[in-house]
């Protein structure tokens, strides 16, 4: 397979406005609760309001007996639905069943007891209120750690214990390295729990044909193929009869990438009560029930020598996973995924980690863009800021003495991942230059004087890409990975693309019509790309983790490229040339160098499919090809610098600017990555100084609004400034490399690291984001503070 | 997240209104600009029957001076508070707290006395009130009162209106011409709610030194508090910096019960309130100053 | 509950119709008149996803009633392109990328319209004060903002 194969031309790199967004732009755009098919009858859950609690009874009558009421449904009335359970096949890691309607307990507030269909929203909302159910409060542990304790209340009693997995790697000369050390440092955090919050919310809409037994299912997924895998699976439907339809999604960012109790709840109602049923979950539920994600608690200790090269790093990282070790990947998503990450950039040969998950009576945690990353870069990068400071050395410069270089390409790391190439010195060297570093220096030892807090914070990240099974091996997840696309020009030329990625935000319709453009030679007017239907996309994983430019690019490549090569024979019998000597441009089929002896595409294709004088001994007549591609694992990098200053007698946090360099390869759209690159630093901007989701010892969750819960407006989000480097993957198809996630992987440590800073050393009392103004002035000790 | 049932009118005038409230009792809760209701219905936290919808009572969306007031009739938007002439060039405090009220989308359809009659702690027109010690015109079955603010908050969400009554307007007392006014309040984000905040006045007499002073604290206890011994540690003192810093300490001592949640705890609260208010009284001096 | 009739002018069209007091501005031009462009990221006041024109002021539709609009004027998303033509502030968030999955977008954009029809030349501020009451959970802000900026140099070239 040629790598090559994905030139850089016309479309290929170009910032291309995004062939989707007029649908958008005017209101016409269908996502899930815009859907209104006949009939359609509304579904409501009844959520636990208790964090544990057993329950002794539930009375439906009153519900039931409500007009416009079809039904209502609890655990015993859907016992024939498998639980579901997390798939990841790891050793040692304790399932935790979850029934799609809690049966005889509830685990966290939010989870779902029973399910009231009604005539519409409002009455089945009325009739939620009305099911009974008698509930007796089990004390609840809302602390991971508290959860360890031999005496904790037990979630799911059967296994014995909250832990369900604990396991010590010892990775290089780990005592050697502490041995020689010149000093150990340690430091403990717990990073928050925050949540993806989709401005969309999920839902789902099950129409069941009782005379086929089709069952076709929207639902606001991110990944149709799996949804419809699973569906088939828990309700007994043949996969061929399975259709499930991701409509307009309105972000997902890992939230979206699971298979829900809800969802399988309401595919059963569709299939019995013959009535297309609705669900679309209102904010409230998204916040309590949808998973929640980053929460850790980790320690580190590290061998330092004085010179500040690190000789070896500790970790403990335990995950609270929530009530259930999630079917996404189980709870081990987090604290597992960030094990692997913890060394980073750096040049770290001894590396010992314990990776401990456990159960809580909260939310189930879930995949939220760069899952388990953002958590070890942020307790890393805060850490080897205290150390470089301890040593006396600029945190720049620490940096500098212990990052891989770029001639150390390919890098394996001690734990096993094979970074192919990368800029991480020149990204720090030129985000320092952006931003002005020696001279912010300066100034920050000015207003130091004039008793005001300057502080710069610098991120350097890597980020783990096109998740293929060769990533996901890597990053210690083993199961495969991989998507497919079909090209195929029609018989009057135009060009039709069906890809299983899933967008929900990330223009996949224009960029991968870029990719088919550029290798067919025509407009991207003439290419449509489709997604989304798994009628009309081939099988695949869907989309998360940075995999969709990477491999719905490489894909699409090889799909295309397959296509143009039977265009070209096509058209070399026409022409009566050798294919070698065609080029298509422009939609045009011609003879280099004679550029007037050439055919349309239309004229190729209606040959092609119309003219079988025209078909070689063993060529078909349709133009179309599937590929799949799974690719070699690549790594993105970047540097992102914060510059901000705190109110020293508020503890307020104002950022000034957020300068991020980031290099993902070959760039098919710079538009498009730089709007990734911003979105995710606002998320991460977001869970650095403003978002968590908060639990009270009893279990309740105090964060179930947008008044409680608070995203961060156009007011909290500074000037970024984004420049990008460019260094190819000598490993994927034409260089690519994802850029989904290093935003919300680096932004929260960049800006914890300029908050940090600026107030340095009280920072030295922070363990815990966010940074609210109240933890910001409890570090600086004010009294009062005038 | 729907409302619950209720019923709904839309009297055309007061007294309609009133005979309406009066029928239905305690259920029935008056409409205005439904900013802070119509979330509580659609969270379930309110359940009334009936729906009183004021939105087309004639009268009560004026504006107007009378005599050393500024009379602000209830159903007045806030909107319109920050950017009428009027309000800009006789009390422009009112504009300048208009602007920290939630964001313009908010406040096209919020109203003056929609926020007073709602009494949420955290809001920024009750602690104006206070401070100009304005007074709140009610109409109820047996006709016309007026309270004055300091004894219509009574607690989070509480007033002097009894079942029945309605707030109709409000007349806000002008400063002197001698008088600088400041507003400062933190908040975690542009447009929320504030974790503590002071409304300020500051007159001055002719030898330069503090002749009244008004501190208005919101955000920090269960209602609006005026701070007192803060109020007269200013009096007869120079407006200087140390001035204000003394001042500023005693603030605290106003509050009785701290307010405290996710955003901020009780201490944060208490710890800020010096903050907010010396910051607010530097306001309302260099505006003195400027006069 | 008895319903309540209105009479409401949408998108230019006259509209009378008999509602359901508790039901919100939004549902009502969502699930009666299907105009689904309007979204509902909340339902309590807070995303701005559900922003509309209410006699050319923004306002969320999820907090007022449709029993409130009677004799109203409301624009919504679908309301703004004339005769297929985008209307400057949405040609403005396609040139400068301001949208992503596109669910706070019509909020965004009649935010911004109502912005500029009484400030058509707004800084940067200003701007982002103006929508600093819409939720993004994918732009990081930057290229709405920007957007804004590009319609009011586009508005003004024209006028």
């Amino acid at each position: 397979m040629s790598l090559q194969i994905l030139p850089r031309g016309k479309w290929v790199g170009a910032r291309v406005k995004r062939v989707e967004d007029p649908r958008f732009l005017t209101g016409e755009a269908r996502y899930l609760a815009d859907l209104q098919i006949p009939g359609t009858v509304h579904a409501a859950f009844v959520r636990s309001p208790y964090g544990h609690a057993r329950i002794r009874r539930i009375d439906t009558s009153a519900a039931r007996a409500l007009p416009g009421v079809l039904a209502v449904f609890t655990a015993e009335d859907v016992a024939t639905l498998p639980p579901l359970a997390s798939g990841l096949p790891i050793e040692g890691l304790k399932p935790t069943p979850q029934t799609v309607l809690a049966k005889d307990k509830v685990r966290f507030v939010g989870e779902a007891v029973a399910v009231v269909v009604a005539e519409n929203r409002y009455i089945a909302e009325d009739a939620a209120e009305l099911v009974a159910v008698d509930y007796e409060p089990l004390p609840a542990v809302t602390d991971a750690e508290r959860a360890m304790a031999p005496d904790a209340p037990l979630l799911h009693e059967d296994l014995g214990t909250n832990v369900v997995y604990q396991k010590v790697i010892t990775l290089g000369d780990v005592d050697g390295a502490f041995a020689q050390a010149d000093r150990i440092f340690r430091r403990r955090f717990h990073t928050n729990r925050f949540v993806a919050a989709p401005m969309e919310t999920r839902g789902c809409l099950s129409v069941y044909e009782r005379s086929s037994g089709h069952l076709t299912f929207y639902s606001s997924t991110q990944m149709p193929h799996m949804l419809r895998l699973f569906l088939s699976l828990f309700l007994g439907i043949p996969e061929h009869k399975v259709r499930v339809i991701s409509p307009e999604v309105g972000g997902g960012f890992g939230q979206k990438m699971t298979i829900y109790p809800e969802e399988v709840v309401i595919a059963y109602l569709g299939k019995v009560l013959g009535r297309p049923v609705k669900w679309v979950e209102d904010r409230r539920e998204n916040l309590a029930a949808a998973t929640h994600a980053k929460e850790q608690i980790i320690e580190l200790e590290a061998a330092v020598r004085n010179d500040g090269k690190v000789l070896g790093l500790k970790a403990r990282l335990i995950g609270d996973g929530g009530a259930y070790s999630f079917n996404t990947a189980s709870a081990l998503i987090e604290p597992l995924a960030a094990a692997g990450i913890i060394p980073g950039v750096y040049d770290i040969q001894a590396y010992q980690h314990e990776v401990i998950a456990v159960c809580t009576n909260k939310a189930p945690v879930g995949a939220f863009r760069a899952v388990g990353w953002t958590a070890a870069q942020t307790a890393r990068e805060l850490f080897f800021d205290e150390i470089a400071r301890e040593l006396g050395l600029d945190p720049a410069e620490f940096r500098r003495r212990n990052v891989i270089t770029s001639d150390q390409f390919p890098y394996t790391t001690i734990t096993g991942m094979v970074y192919d190439s990368g800029s991480y010195q020149e990204s720090l060297e030129r985000a320092l230059e952006l931003v002005g570093y020696e001279e912010l220096r300066r100034r920050q030892a000015e207003l130091r004087q004039q008793g005001r807090y300057l502080g710069i914070g610098i991120s350097l990240y890597v980020e783990p890409t096109a998740w293929g099974s060769e990533i996901a091996l890597q990053a210690g997840f083993p199961f495969p990975s991989h998507d497919n696309a079909t090209v195929t020009i029609d018989p009057t030329g135009k060009v039709r693309v069906a890809v299983s990625v899933h967008s929900h935000g990330q223009g996949h319709e224009t960029t991968l019509a870029q990719v088919a453009a550029e290798i067919l030679g025509v407009s991207i007017d003439d290419v449509i790309v489709e997604h989304g239907d798994t009628d009309r996309a081939p099988w695949g994983m869907g989309t998360y983790a940075s995999r969709s430019a990477v491999i719905g690019g490489g894909m699409v490549a090889l799909a295309a490229q397959e296509v143009r090569e039977k265009v070209l024979r096509v058209a070399s019998r026409l022409l009566e040339v050798a294919p070698e000597d065609l080029e298509i441009q422009e939609g045009n089929v011609f003879v280099r160098g004679a550029p007037d002896r050439s055919l349309s595409l239309f004229q190729v294709a209606f040959a092609a499919y119309l003219d079988g004088r025209v078909r070689a001994e063993g060529e078909e007549p349709l133009l179309s090809a599937t590929k799949f591609y799974d690719p070699r694992a690549t790594y993105s990098n970047g540097c992102i610098v914060t510059v901000c200053e705190v109110d020293g007698e508020t503890g307020t946090v104002h950022l000034d600017k957020i300068v991020a360099v980031e290099d993902c390869g070959t760039m098919l759209n710079p538009m498009i990555v730089e709007g990734q690159v911003m979105g995710a630093i606002a998320q991460g901007i977001g869970g650095a100084l403003f978002e968590a989701m908060v639990y009270d010892e009893n279990g309740q969750l105090l964060t179930d609004t947008f008044v409680t819960y608070a995203l961060p407006t156009a007011t909290e989000v500074p000037e970024l400034i984004i420049e990008h480097l460019e260094t190819p993957s000598p490993v994927t198809i034409g260089g690519i490399k994802g850029i989904g996630e290093g935003g919300l992987l680096a932004t929260p440590a960049s800006v914890a690291g300029a908050v940090l800073d600026a107030i340095w050393p009280a920072g030295r009392a922070i363990e815990q984001l966010p940074l609210t103004p109240e933890r910001v002035l409890r570090a600086l000790g004010g009294e009062l503070g005038v | 997240m729907k409302p619950p049932a209720f019923a709904y009118e839309r009297p055309q005038s007061l007294h309609e209104a009133l005979e309406i409230l009066a029928r239905e009792g305690a259920e029935a809760r008056p409409l205005a600009g439904g900013q802070s209701l119509i979330p509580m219905l659609a969270l379930r936290l309110a359940r009334p029957t009936l729906l009183v919808d004021l939105g087309e009572i004639a009268g009560l969306d004026e504006l107007s001076l009378d005599d050393g007031t500024l009379v602000a009739g209830a159903m007045v938007r806030q909107r319109r508070l920050e950017r009428d002439p009027l309000v800009a060039h006789h009390l422009p405090l009112l504009a300048a707290a208009t602007r920290l009220v939630g964001h313009p989308a908010i406040r096209n359809r919020g109203t003056l006395g929609g926020s007073l009659a709602h009494a949420d702690p955290s809001a920024e027109y009750p602690a104006v009130a206070l401070a100009l010690e304005a007074e709140l015109v009610i109409r109820g079955p047996g006709g016309e009162r007026s309270v004055p603010a300091r004894e219509f908050f009574l607690g989070p969400f509480t007033t002097a209106l009894a079942d029945g009554e309605l707030l109709t307007a409000v007349r806000f007392p002008l400063p002197s011409a001698a008088t600088g006014w400041g507003i400062a309040e933190v908040a975690r984000r542009h447009g929320d709610f504030a974790l503590a905040g002071a409304v300020t006045l500051v007159e001055r007499a002719a030898d330069g030194t503090c002749a009244r002073a008004a501190i208005a604290l919101f955000g920090v206890a269960t209602r609006p508090v005026r701070a007192t011994a803060a109020e007269q540690a200013l009096v007869g003192q120079p407006l200087t910096a140390e001035t204000f810093h003394e001042a500023a300490v005693r603030a605290t001592e106003a509050i009785d019960e701290p307010l405290s949640d996710v955003h901020g705890s009780a201490v944060y609260r208490k710890q800020i309130v010096p903050v907010v208010v010396r910051r607010a009284l530097e306001a309302a001096a260099q505006r003195v100053q400027a006069t | 509950m008895e319903r309540v009739p209105i009479t409401v002018t949408v998108n230019g069209r006259r509209i009378s119709a008999v509602v359901e007091p508790r039901m919100t501005l939004a549902d009502f031009l969502r699930e009666e008149l299907g105009l689904t462009g309007t979204k509902l990221g909340c339902e309590h006041g807070v995303c701005g996803s559900c922003t509309v024109l209410w006699d050319g002021a923004a306002v969320r539709s999820c907090l007022v009633l449709a029993a409130q609009a009677d004799g109203a004027t409301i624009t919504t998303i679908e309301g703004l392109a004339t005769d297929g033509t985008l209307h400057p502030v949405q040609e403005a968030f396609w040139e400068a990328h301001a949208l992503q999955c596109g669910f706070c977008t019509p909020g965004m954009v009649l935010t911004a319209v109502a912005l500029l029809a009484e400030n058509p030349n707004p800084s940067e501020e200003e701007i982002r004060e103006a929508l600093s009451g819409n939720l993004c959970r994918c732009t990081g802000y930057q290229n709405i903002v920007r957007a804004v900026q590009l319609a009011a140099r586009h508005e003004r070239a024209d006028t």
